[in-house]
């Protein structure tokens, strides 16, 4: 059952983006992230303008973000005040970051800082995670004891002005160091087409130092707030946000994060983390080879803007 | 397009050969099931003397501007160069005859119609300048050098792959005496707008007769409205795609609580 999509142009498997929808869904509850870092490129491959696949996931990671929220503030697991400072850096970053794509695609390079950007990106986070996890996997299997957590806050956190009390996190920080990180994020989402919950999630734990327990649910709201101003402007400045591909993957999506949520349950975190670190590594590596291979087409069509 | 051959659509004097034709559909919709359509075109040849002839039609779609760049490697990475705008290119193109164009007209003349996809009136007007060369005044030279063929070749080849150019030598098939049938595939990618068909007539390698028909390719219903809606308002629709994309996950999130 084909369906055209209106703003994409493309005639594709509705049941096909539904089920896609519904496994990244799974993945994405299963780890707590938005999973667009996954979607973006599956939905490239399905033949969908990059541009177009880069502004609709907004809608969706803000979707499925919206339905996993609400499940953590239940839990008080969210940390407000963090999130709304991360959120105003991610608001500043999305402006940026949405400018900055519409300027990428009059210049042409769109698809190669995509490319680069899931490169760089993800197999760094995904080589950090994978030795992380697996260094973790094998002290259990040996029986060693787990390195203490260094609880030393590093210095320079502490230097910098503008501190701000955060009594969810048990922290007393500079509002510099998260505004920065929510700004990067915030352009990164409106490049990649991600939340950029996988550079958020690490950079909470290890350079903000927040306690584990409310990382992931203040992620998200930062998330929703930066995807939700992303997926606006990129519809307003570049009319590239199809409503009937959001759609058809949100469906799936939301269903399926429910059942990953759940899931998780069942599985040991490293586990989880070294496995989340593969797919985040060889996503990363496939969207790099594109740059580093000799191409078999020397020229390509841009799309979009009078092209 | 300047032809020295009879202006379309006028009755040609009495005896002289004529091309007529008429497609089944006039108008395509796209709409939410749209995976391509296929229009038949029939038509007669009317010749007293019976003298054999040749039947080219010609399919354009609305112009668009090509902006394509080639890959480069720099420090080992393959890059974009600047992308180069090619004008004149049509939106879809399908040049059918029921034999090769080489065998039924010349190349000049192939030329001067823009029939066939090597001889496309399409050129990249921004990278041309007009200089002396050799004592010749007014020589057009593109700053694209001896590559512009290769860019322009790349330019069709692109289009064919994603099926919107396309040429075919036995396009045109004659199922009876004088009677001739060809097909036209719009695939999913064609832009919307208005088709121009041009039917010519060749004797003897010299287009004799040209008939010209129209095909409207147009969005319609849901399609329609979501595709005006978001180019003529487009921070309203993304206010409602984003409002509808939150609603829908608080909803899905009350709908999976565990009480």
């Amino acid at each position: 059952m084909d369906i055209y999509l209106p703003i994409a142009e493309v005639s594709v498997n509705a049941p096909l983006l539904v089920a896609v929808g519904a496994l990244v869904g799974f993945i994405s509850g299963l780890f707590g992230i938005g999973g667009g870092f996954l979607m973006t490129p599956i939905l490239v491959f399905l033949g969908i303008p990059a541009p177009v696949a880069v502004s609709s996931m907004a809608n969706h990671v803000a979707a499925s973000s919206m339905s996993s929220v609400i499940a953590y503030s239940r839990r008080r697991a969210v940390d407000l005040r963090m999130g709304l400072v991360l959120a105003i850096g991610g608001v500043i970053g999305a402006f940026v970051g949405v400018e900055l794509f519409r300027w990428l695609r009059l210049l042409g390079q769109a698809d190669l800082i995509v490319a680069i950007s899931y490169l760089l990106f993800l197999s760094v986070i995904g080589g950090l995670m994978l030795t992380e996890s697996l260094g973790a996997i094998l002290r259990r299997r040996r029986g060693d004891p787990q390195p203490p957590r260094r609880d030393r806050r590093p210095v320079w956190l502490y230097g910098l002005p503008f501190k701000m009390r955060f009594p969810r996190s048990r922290l007393y920080i500079s509002v510099l160091p998260p505004l920065v990180l929510g700004g990067f994020v915030g352009v990164l989402s409106a490049i990649m087409g991600v939340g950029g919950g996988f550079i958020l999630v690490p950079a909470m734990i290890y350079v903000l130092r927040m306690p584990a327990s409310v990382v992931v649910g203040t992620s998200l709201l930062q998330i929703i707030v930066t995807t939700a101003l992303t997926g606006v402007l990129q519809a307003g400045r570049n009319q590239t946000v199809d409503i009937v591909l959001a759609s058809l993957l949100l469906v799936g999506g939301i269903v399926g994060a429910q059942y990953g949520a759940r899931a998780s349950a069942r599985f040991r975190a490293e586990e989880l983390r070294a496995v989340l670190a593969l797919i985040v590594l060889l996503v990363g590596l496939r969207m790099g080879l594109d740059v580093i291979l000799a191409p078999e087409e020397p020229f390509v069509l841009m799309s979009g803007l009078g092209g | 397009m300047p032809l020295d051959l009879p202006a379309p659509n006028v009755i040609p004097p009495a005896g002289a050969p004529a091309v007529s034709a008429a497609l089944t559909d006039t108008t395509v919709k796209v709409s939410s099931d749209f995976r391509g359509a296929r229009i038949v075109l029939y038509g007669a040849v009317f010749d007293t003397k019976a003298r054999p002839a040749d039947v080219v039609v010609l399919v354009r779609g609305p112009e668009q501007p090509v902006r394509i760049a080639r890959k480069q490697q720099v420090m080992g990475l393959w890059l974009n160069s600047r992308p180069v705008v090619f004008q004149g290119a049509p939106g879809f193109y399908r040049a059918a005859s029921n034999r090769p164009l080489e065998e039924i007209a010349t190349f000049s003349t192939l030329r001067r119609l823009g029939a066939g996809v090597d001889h496309l009136a399409i050129n990249a007007p921004a990278e041309q300048r007009i200089e002396t060369r050799y004592g010749v005044r007014d020589v057009v030279v593109s700053r694209l050098g001896p590559d512009y063929y290769d860019w322009r070749r790349a330019v069709v080849r692109l289009k064919e792959k994603s099926g919107l150019y396309h040429e075919d030598g036995r396009g045109v098939r004659f199922v009876d005496r004088g009677l001739f049938r060809a097909e036209i595939a719009l695939p999913t990618g064609a832009p919307t707008g208005v088709y121009q068909a041009d039917i010519l007539l060749f004797q003897d390698g010299k287009p004799v007769s040209r008939r010209t028909r129209t095909l409207t390719v147009e969005k319609v219903g849901i399609e329609r409205a979501l595709y005006v809606w978001a180019h003529k308002r487009p921070w309203s629709y993304g206010l409602a795609a984003m409002a509808f994309a939150l609603a829908a996950g608080w909803a899905a999130s009350a709908a999976f609580r565990r009480d």
